[in-house]
C-alpha cells in the first residue's frame, strides 16, 4: 500500500515535470471524446478529424510558432465520464482551449465544468439551448437544430415550389421539437401544412400514416424521424402504397444505416446534412486529405466538425497573438466569414458559428450535393 | 370505393402483424402449459433467430433455404440449452425464481447480440420479392408469407398435439406432471422438447418478420409485449386463445390507428387487455380459475 502511494506520487511528479517540459515547446489543445463505450466508432472519427487538422497546422508552422499537441481524454460515451474528463483537462493551466463532445446531453452535463475551467470549448451538440445558458466559453461548430427546419421549409417551398406539406414526426423530444419548428418555418413562408402526423418510436406498421398522407393529397413530405428502422419501414410502405410525393427529411434520412435498410425506397429523396465533401472548396480539400491519410475512408460529420473546431482554435489564437482565454474568446467572436469545411463561420454572441445546412439528394443510393442554404445576415 | 380499399389494406396489415403476435404467443403458451411460468425471453428467441439468419445468409453468404433451415435448427439447440441453463436448475423452486431467470436470460441475450453484431439494425430481404397489387391495395409478399406460414403452423400444431403419441405425451405432461410420471412419461424430456419447439417457433417468427421490421436488438421485446397481451386476452395458456388473441390485437390496433389516432397505437392493445380483464378475466377461451382449483 505504502509503495503504491509513493509510486503514485512519483508518477504524478514525473508527469507534471513532463507536462512542464512539453509546455515549453508546444501548445497543448484538449480533446474530450468517445474512445470507449457504445459511441466509440464516432469518437474515433472525431479524433481522426482533429489529428488531421493538427498535422496541417503544424506543417504550416503551428500556433504562435509552436507545434500543436492534442491531449485526448476519454469520456466513455457517458455524461459522468464527460464531466470527469473536463475537470481533469480544465485543471491544466497550459491548455488554452478544448474541443468537446458532439452529443448534446454530454455537453449539457459538462457545462458547469466548462464554465469552471474558464477556457473556450468547441462543441458539436446541436440542441439549440446549449449555447443559451449564459456560459461564455461554449462555441458551436455545427448548425443548431433550429436551422434544420428552416432549411427544409425554405428548400421545399422556394426551390421545389411545393406548397402542400405533410409533416411526419416521431413523438419524442427530437421529433416533436422538429415538427413545431418546421410548422412555424412553413407558416413564416405562408404555407399551412395539410397534415401533421405523429407516431411513436418503434412502430411496426405505418399503413395508417401512409393512408393519411394519400388522403391529404400532399405533394411534399417533411420528416423528423428518430430511428432508422422506423424510417425504413415508413419508406417501404410509402412507396408500396403508391405515394410519389417528394420527400425532404431531417439528417437521419441520409445516414448510412437508413439508406442500407430502406434501399430503393429512399431513392430520389432529399435530406439535409451539415457536412458534404462536395459542398465547398474547403470541404473538397479536406475530403481529399482525409482519404489520403486514413486509407480511403470517407469523411463524415463526426470528423469534419472536429477538423473545423481545431482550425478555429488555431486561427483564433494566432489572430489574438495570445493564449489568454479572454483574448481567444474575443478572437473567435471576431471571425468574419471564416471558411470551414462545414460552411462559413460567423460566431454570434451566444457562440453559434453556423446557420446553414447542405441539401443533398439520394440518387440511386449515392449522396449527391444539391446546394447550401444558410441564414447568415 | 376508395374507403373500401383503405379498410381492406388496414385489415390486411392488422392480420399480418397479428399472426406474428400469434406465433410468439404460441411459444408463450406452450411453455406456460409445460412449466406454469411465463418465459420473458420468448421475444428474444425471435430476435436471436433473426440474427442467426443474418449471420448465415449475409455474413456467411449461404443460400436462403439452407440459412433458414440452419437458423431453425440452431434455435432448437438453443432451446435445449435454455432449458438446461435457465429452467432446469430452478424447476423445484416455484415460479418466481424461474421468471426472474428468464428475465435475466433476456437481458443476457440482448447484450450478447449487441456485442457480437453491433447496434446498427440489419436488413433481410423478402423471401419472394415484391407483392400483389389489387386495385389500390398492395399486399406485401412477406406479409402473405407470414400469414401462410402461421396457418400452416397452426394446422401442424393441431395435428401434432392431437394425433401423434409424442404430442399426446406433451399434453399429458402439461396437464398433470405427477400423473404423467406415473404413466411412465419422461416429464423432464417432455419439458425439454417443449423448450426446443418454443425456441424454434420464436426463431421462425423472427426470421419471418425480419424483412418487414428489420433485424434489431429491440425487435423481440416490441413483439413480445403484444404477444403477451394476446396470451392473456386469449385465455392464459390456451393455444386457440393465443392465435385468436394475436389476430384480435393486430386487427384492433391497426383499425384504431387508422380511424382514431396513430401515436396511441400501442395503447389500444393494452386497453383491450384491460377491458378483457375487467369483463372476462379468464380471457376468450380460458377456464375460470375456480373451476381449475
Amino acid at each position: 500500500m505504502r509503495v503504491s502511494i509513493l509510486g503514485a506520487i512519483a508518477t504524478g511528479a514525473l508527469a507534471s515535470l513532463l507536462a512542464f517540459g512539453a509546455a515549453a515547446e508546444s501548445i497543448r489543445i484538449g480533446l474530450v471524446s468517445e474512445i470507449t463505450g457504445p459511441n466509440a466508432e464516432a469518437g474515433r472519427y472525431t479524433i481522426n478529424g482533429a489529428r488531421l487538422a493538427v498535422e496541417q497546422i503544424n506543417k504550416k508552422g503551428g500556433i504562435l510558432g509552436k507545434q500543436v499537441e492534442l491531449v485526448i481524454e476519454d469520456n466513455q460515451s457517458t455524461n459522468p465520464g464527460t464531466v470527469l474528463a473536463f475537470s481533469k483537462l480544465g485543471g491544466n493551466s497550459d491548455i488554452p482551449a478544448m474541443i468537446g463532445p458532439i452529443r448534446s446531453t454530454q455537453v449539457q452535463a459538462a457545462s458547469p465544468a466548462i464554465q469552471k475551467a474558464g477556457i473556450p470549448v468547441m462543441i458539436g451538440g446541436t440542441d439549440p439551448s446549449l449555447t443559451h445558458v449564459n456560459n461564455p466559453w461554449v462555441f458551436r461548430c455545427r448548425p443548431n437544430d433550429s436551422f434544420s427546419s428552416r432549411v427544409i421549409a425554405d428548400f421545399g417551398v422556394k426551390k421545389l415550389k411545393l406548397k402542400k406539406w405533410a409533416i411526419v414526426h416521431s413523438t419524442d423530444a427530437f421529433g416533436s421539437g422538429g415538427q413545431k419548428a418546421l410548422t412555424d418555418a412553413l407558416k413564416a413562408l405562408g404555407v399551412e401544412p395539410v397534415l401533421v402526423q405523429g407516431y411513436t418510436n418503434n412502430s411496426q406498421d405505418f399503413t395508417p400514416v401512409v393512408l393519411a398522407i394519400k388522403k391529404s393529397g400532399a405533394d411534399v413530405i417533411g420528416t423528423y424521424m428518430t430511428n432508422s428502422q422506423d424510417l425504413g419501414i415508413f419508406a417501404k410502405q410509402l412507396r408500396q402504397l403508391g405515394v410519389t410525393a417528394t420527400w425532404v427529411g431531417s439528417p437521419s434520412i441520409v445516414t448510412d444505416t437508413a439508406m442500407k435498410l430502406a434501399g430503393e425506397a429512399l431513392h430520389g429523396t432529399y435530406g439535409i446534412a451539415d457536412f458534404n465533401p462536395d459542398a465547398n472548396a474547403a470541404a473538397k480539400a479536406y475530403a481529399a486529405a482525409y482519404r489520403a491519410k486514413y486509407d480511403n475512408a470517407e469523411p463524415d460529420v463526426y470528423s469534419s466538425w472536429a477538423f473545423d473546431a481545431m482550425n478555429v482554435i488555431a486561427y483564433a489564437i494566432n489572430a489574438a497573438k495570445s493564449t489568454k482565454p479572454d483574448d481567444i474568446r474575443k478572437a473567435i467572436l471576431g471571425l468574419k466569414n471564416w471558411k470551414g469545411v462545414e460552411g462559413n463561420y460567423n460566431f454570434d454572441a451566444n457562440g453559434d458559428g453556423l446557420r446553414g445546412y447542405n441539401i443533398v439528394k439520394n440518387e440511386g443510393g449515392k449522396i449527391k450535393y444539391v446546394e447550401h442554404i444558410s441564414f447568415d445576415k | 370505393m376508395d374507403a373500401l380499399a383503405n379498410n381492406f389494406q388496414v385489415l390486411f396489415q392488422g392480420l399480418a402483424l397479428g399472426s406474428i403476435y400469434a406465433l410468439v404467443a404460441l411459444g408463450f403458451v406452450l411453455i406456460i402449459r409445460a412449466t406454469n411460468v411465463v418465459n420473458f425471453a420468448q421475444g428474444d428467441f425471435a430476435m436471436l433467430g433473426a440474427y442467426i439468419m443474418v449471420a448465415f445468409l449475409i455474413n456467411a453468404g449461404l443460400p436462403y433455404w439452407l440459412s433458414f433451415a440452419l437458423a431453425i435448427v440452431c434455435m432448437g439447440v438453443f432451446g435445449l440449452l435454455f432449458n438446461y441453463g435457465v429452467y432446469y436448475p430452478l424447476r423445484h423452486r416455484g415460479f418466481l425464481p424461474v421468471i426472474i431467470s428468464t428475465l435475466g436470460a433476456s437481458i443476457f441475450l440482448q447484450n450478447s447480440v449487441l456485442a457480437l453484431f453491433g447496434a446498427q439494425p440489419k436488413r433481410l430481404d423478402n423471401v419472394v420479392a415484391g407483392g400483389l397489387q389489387i386495385g389500390a391495395v398492395f399486399l406485401d409478399s412477406q406479409y402473405l408469407v407470414i400469414l401462410a406460414v402461421t396457418m400452416v403452423m397452426v394446422a401442424f400444431q393441431y395435428f401434432f398435439f392431437e394425433h401423434t403419441m409424442l404430442g399426446k405425451k406433451l399434453q399429458a405432461t402439461s396437464q398433470d406432471k405427477d400423473m404423467a410420471r406415473l404413466l411412465g412419461i419422461p416429464v423432464a424430456l417432455m419439458i425439454a422438447i417443449t423448450f426446443i419447439y418454443s425456441s424454434a417457433l420464436g426463431g421462425l417468427a423472427g426470421v419471418l418478420v425480419g424483412p418487414v421490421l428489420f433485424v434489431s436488438i429491440g425487435m423481440g421485446s416490441i413483439i413480445a409485449l403484444k404477444a403477451f397481451a394476446a396470451t392473456i386476452i386469449g385465455g392464459f395458456g390456451d393455444v386457440k386463445g393465443a392465435i385468436v388473441g394475436g389476430l384480435f390485437i393486430g386487427v384492433i390496433e391497426s383499425f384504431a390507428a387508422f380511424y382514431i389516432s396513430v401515436p396511441y397505437k400501442d395503447a389500444y392493445a393494452f386497453l383491450m387487455l384491460f377491458l378483457v380483464l375487467v369483463f372476462r378475466p379468464q380471457g376468450f377461451f380460458g377456464e375460470k380459475v375456480s373451476e381449475k382449483a
